[in-house]
């Protein structure tokens, strides 16, 4: 079988926070790999080591300070400010641990949101909202508003809304952490069952049971990678040192 | 894209409802005093050429000259324009007629009314030059002058006061003791730039108030003579000639001051005209204060919606908005209730000055300038406070913004 596109591809990638005062800290320190289309990867890591900082590069928000990031066959260091958020509306979905949904407007105007940013049509935008709701079970609730759903359904839309541009990946930030277990469970199998549908999802999470949904786990410790593998053969021992 | 984008600040503006109409009242209030102050200002300015119509275009008063002393104005001298002089310039090339006035205040009586009037004594042209019209009966003419007879025109305060609701023609009223005829009444004229009754006036020929009223040791003085010019740019050379043929009769030599004043009505007028043009600017220059604050409570708003919306920002460019759009946005939302709040100020800005001048009886125009103005002004004002809070949110890096509690 042919092995599968190259969605990302992180080369010697280093992350350096510059203080007031002259003083520096390392925050990524030479991090490479690379994710294939259709995987399903955890990126774990205690607070502080570093996995929110590769999440925010690899979701195009930040720049690394030296190192390569191709995504989907883009350059990302070498983007202007406009050219990273077309990437971030055309290549990527993220879904947050907040859901940041905007309370004042209906759940299909959230979930059709980024659509906005690509110049689409109002009916048009409307109808892949309907379409979208309908992929994570919530046809119907076009019309409401977020505060009229529980937090569960809130994400849900969220998701809905990180696939309404079909972007090459998801970047999910700990989508559960304002999520009760029963919930969380419900989330993490529709991302299961996005990822059978051939999505791409990267999420960062500290939680155990959140990340034995993912096949691949990516552990971050002290701005260093330390593991890199299968979830299920993960095992404290095999990780490398910084 | 500016549907969308104009639909997205309509959303904005409408979550908060009562913060939304509370920052639109300071420009509905500065846009309203803008349009008032402005009316107000035409108003009087339309007042004032109305009251100087209604004493007659194309006029040069002669009056007593003017007294000054040490630089300093020090009211009228005695009148020294004859009706003799008078008589003579009407011969003068392009004067179209004049006349003059007699004054005398005297008490009214007719049957058990009396009223305080003012009597002019004057030619049969005093009423064409200086735009009175008879309402009822006739005016006097050179014959009833040159036979001195006891007839009266009278005001419309004069018939009301005397007459209450009979027809005064062919009454006769008493002044002194004596009796006058009333031959005809004058058409309602209405208040007179002093605020002055311009109805309450009794016409007579000038012969019949010096011999029958004042007595004929009295001279052939004018009170104030009247030239009316043909037309309007014959005003400064007939003028001059009004001078020089004064100064003649006088016997004025070089040198000498006149014994009387000139006066353009057309002069009178610009300059009544320019003093309210100027009345106008500085109602809108303070009205216009208004606007500043309430261009600054925008701002101020706009200010806290960015910094209450700054994870909704955060959040709008991770999925793609550029910056130029989360700019866009907010200055859109500005200039909407900006736009919005001065469009309803002109609203009632207009209502309010049509009101004003129904209870004041005033004519109040309503100026397009001063609306276009005004409304121009405020999103003007919308973009200028809009945009250092637009400019805030651009510039909002999407990490820190998202992280934003």
């Amino acid at each position: 079988m042919a092995e599968k596109k190259v969605v990302i591809d992180v080369k010697k990638v280093c992350k350096t926070y510059f203080m007031e005062g002259g003083t520096s800290q390392n925050v990524l320190k030479n991090i490479n790999f690379q994710v294939r289309s259709g995987e399903f990867v955890a990126i774990m890591g205690p607070s502080g080591s570093g996995k929110s900082t590769l999440m925010n590069i690899l979701g195009c928000l930040d720049k690394p300070t030296s190192g390569t990031y191709i995504l989907d066959g883009k350059d990302i260091a070498s983007k202007t400010d406009l050219e990273l958020a077309k990437v971030r509306g055309q290549t990527i979905g993220f879904v947050f641990q907040n859901f940041n949904l905007m309370m004042k407007r209906t759940i299909a105007d959230n979930v059709s949101l980024p659509l906005i940013y690509q110049k689409i049509g109002e009916q048009e935008r409307y109808k892949r909202a309907v379409e979208m709701l309908k992929r994570v079970n919530l046809q119907g609730y076009e019309d409401r508003f977020p505060s009229q759903i529980s937090g569960g359904m809130q994400q849900r839309v969220a998701i809905a809304r990180a696939l309404i541009n079909n972007p090459a990946i998801i970047f999910a930030d700990e989508p559960t952490g304002n999520l009760d277990s029963k919930t969380s469970d419900e989330i993490m199998e529709l991302f299961t069952a996005l990822n059978k549908q051939g999505i791409t999802i990267v999420l960062v999470t500290h939680e155990d049971d959140v990340a034995d949904y993912a096949t691949r786990m990516i552990k971050i410790s002290d701005g260093c990678k330390v593991y890199d593998g299968l979830r299920k053969e993960y095992s404290k021992e095999k990780e490398t040192k910084c | 894209m500016l549907k969308a984008i104009l639909k997205e600040a309509w959303i904005s503006i409408t979550a908060y409802k009562l913060r939304t109409f509370l920052t639109m009242l300071g420009i509905m209030i500065g846009v309203a005093a803008v349009v008032m102050m402005v009316s107000a200002g035409q108003a009087v300015q339309g007042y004032i050429t109305k009251s100087f119509e209604s004493i007659g275009s194309n006029l040069i008063v002669i009056g007593p000259a003017e007294i000054v002393s040490g630089g300093v104005r020090g009211g009228r001298g005695l009148p020294s324009v004859t009706v003799a002089d008078v008589e003579a310039l009407n011969g003068l090339k392009d004067v179209e007629a004049t006349s003059f006035i007699m004054p005398a205040a005297v008490q009214a009586v007719y049957g058990s009314s009396n009223y305080g009037v003012s009597v002019r004594g004057t030619s049969p042209e005093f009423v064409k030059i200086n735009n009175w019209e008879i309402e009822d009966g006739i005016m006097f003419n050179d014959k009833d002058v040159k036979a001195a007879k006891p007839y009266a025109v009278i005001g419309q305060t004069v018939v009301d006061e005397l007459f209450g609701l009979q027809n005064p023609i062919g009454k006769t009223l008493r002044l002194k003791g004596k009796p006058f005829i009333v031959i005809g009444t004058l058409k309602e004229k209405g208040d007179g730039l002093m605020g002055d009754d311009q109805d309450n006036v009794i016409l007579m020929p000038w012969t019949t108030v010096r011999q029958r009223l004042e007595g004929s040791e009295r001279p052939q003085y004018t009170q104030i003579a009247f030239v009316k010019v043909t037309t309007e740019d014959k005003m400064e050379s007939v003028s001059k000639r009004v001078e020089y043929m004064l100064r003649t009769r006088h016997r004025l030599k070089e040198g000498v001051k006149n014994d009387f004043s000139i006066r353009l009505m057309t002069e009178m007028v610009e300059k009544v005209r320019s003093v309210g043009f100027m009345l106008s600017a500085l109602l809108a220059v303070i009205a216009s204060i208004s606007l500043v604050v309430g261009s600054i409570g925008i701002m101020n708003m706009m200010l806290v919606s960015v910094t209450e919306r700054t994870r909704e920002i955060g959040t709008r460019k991770a999925l793609g908005a550029p910056n130029d759009w989360i700019m866009t946005q907010f200055l859109a939302e500005s200039i909407l209730i900006s736009f919005i709040g001065s469009f309803i100020g002109m609203i009632f800005g207009v209502i309010f000055s049509q009101i004003g001048g129904m209870l004041l009886g005033y004519e109040v125009p309503i100026s397009i300038w001063s609306v276009i103005v005004s409304v121009s002004v405020a999103v003007i004002v919308g973009i200028v406070s809009g945009l250092m809070p637009a400019l805030k949110a651009m510039r909002l890096n999407p990490i820190d913004a998202l992280r934003y509690q």
